[in-house]
């Protein structure tokens, strides 16, 4: 696997989220202000698909469903929020958006020792 | 027949009837699992098959969007095991509370039967033993020649009661709904199982209260406020209410909603919002300590809510676009923390 255009810079805009699928694999984009972040595409907390329940202002998103919250350029949770975000890495390109996919990112749904 | 949910720290094991739903069958094993509207359409309750046969049943089921076929995707409150199966779960099981009453199927009977308006009624469901629920719990319901469950929050509160006290709305292309309003269902018997949901108010957490209500929205939060009567809560806690209904026509409960704000005229307000009509004049003269607005009850509301919330809990229930609209700018503009808000949203 290798990077991967997702697509132009310019259609993922500050506080919104687009899902895009590349090689059959879901990503979540988001433009951080300064950069791009790309997640996988459902809330670690119950695989909420976040393009549509993921509420976005001032790099903070929130999943609208149980109320999660991370920051978007860290993935760090806030809040009640139990489990961080995982980020893919970007970069542009030419004005694309470029992932890197070496292997699908999931949530471990299972670690729930504590 | 036995179920497992396989999770690293433990397995879950518990006896499912035939065609009893997967859900229903593990909460009342007294398990903990994810769930939210219990009636298929949000979606919480997602498992996976990993070992045995079930019966999807409702495969049109709106929560089942984006489920994956071949990972054996099903939604628990709808599905039934054919033999011996094990799930996994993707989220953690954990009990919301420790006092959390383990929620059971019963048999009950309609003893009360009242429009209170056009299109809403009230019923009294009788079940055969005294059970205990929380304020602002729901329980589904079904009726004999309905397919399906359906949602409803008691608008009643009574530590142990078999009196279980429901309103609906009118709704000619529901399933419960239509079958109750086309003729006087009292002696009729219904399907029962509950109590169940988190919106749920405890007086020992000790907060004031903040609450908005769209239509039929209203049940949980009466049983908020009977309850928190019921302890002289409000003797030192302020409550706020705002009602949103579409006209003077259909605005109910005006009676128990005067006596709660004359019980506690300093510390409750009731503000009752019309979206298609203005108040009347009487309602105006504010003689009977209600306060009547016109808009959309979300308009109202969200500016009384107070920044960062304060040691408020805010309850949201009603429809469910009602519901998203106000969740968002509670916490965007209002900076709401997001522990400070429970809400019940249906379809």
């Amino acid at each position: 696997m290798s990077w991967k255009a997702a697509c132009p810079v310019s259609d993922v805009k500050q506080d919104t989220l687009k899902e895009c699928t590349i090689d059959g694999i879901e990503i979540l984009l988001a433009n951080v202000g300064d950069g791009f972040r790309a997640y996988p595409p459902v809330c670690p907390h119950m695989e909420q698909y976040l393009e549509g329940s993921g509420i976005c202002a001032n790099n903070v998103m929130t999943c609208d469903r149980h109320l999660w919250q991370w920051d978007m350029k860290t993935g760090e949770p806030l809040g009640p929020a139990e489990k961080p975000l995982l980020i893919y890495q970007t970069k542009e390109v030419n004005g694309q958006l470029m992932v890197f996919l070496d292997e699908e990112l999931e949530y471990d749904f299972d670690d729930d020792d504590d | 027949m036995l179920i497992e949910i396989e999770k690293k720290s433990q397995t879950y094991q518990f006896e499912a009837n035939a065609g009893e739903k997967l859900l229903y069958a593990g909460l009342r094993a007294g398990i903990p699992l994810p769930f939210e509207c219990a009636t298929g359409t949000c979606g919480s309750c997602k498992a996976r098959v990993t070992q045995g046969e079930v019966d999807e049943g409702w495969s049109e089921a709106p929560g089942k969007e984006r489920f994956k076929v071949v990972k054996r995707e099903i939604l628990m409150c709808q599905c039934s095991a054919q033999s011996d199966c094990s799930l996994s779960v993707p989220t953690k099981i954990v009990a919301f509370r420790d006092d959390d009453i383990n929620p059971d199927h019963h048999i009950g009977v309609i003893t009360q039967y009242e429009k209170l308006t056009e299109d809403v009624l009230r019923f009294n469901v009788e079940i055969p033993t005294n059970i205990s629920f929380h304020a602002g719990q729901f329980f589904v319901l079904q009726a004999p020649e309905v397919n399906g469950f359906r949602a409803y929050s008691m608008v009643n509160y009574s530590p142990g009661t078999n009196q279980l006290e429901f309103i609906i709305k009118q709704n000619p292309h529901g399933g419960l709904s239509k079958w109750i309003f086309d003729s006087d269902r009292t002696q009729e018997k219904l399907e029962l199982f509950g109590p169940l949901g988190h919106a749920t108010f405890h007086p020992d957490e000790s907060h004031d209260l903040f609450m908005i209500a769209g239509g039929s929205g209203i049940a949980g939060l009466m049983s908020i406020l009977e309850y928190g009567r019921q302890v002289n809560y409000f003797k030192n806690r302020k409550a706020s209410l705002f009602f949103g209904v579409r006209t003077p026509a259909d605005f109910f409960f005006a009676e128990r909603l005067r006596a709660v704000k004359a019980q506690f005229p300093d510390t409750v307000s009731i503000n009752i919002a019309f979206s298609n009509a203005p108040p009347t004049a009487e309602q105006l003269s504010g003689n009977d300590g209600l306060i009547y607005l016109q808009g959309m009850v979300h308009e109202h509301a969200l500016p009384a809510v107070l920044e960062g919330g304060g040691n408020v809990m805010h309850y949201l229930a009603g429809p469910g676009p009602m519901v998203d609209a106000l969740i968002r700018p509670l916490i965007l503009k209002s900076k709401i923390p997001v522990h400070r808000v429970r809400y019940d949203k249906f379809s």
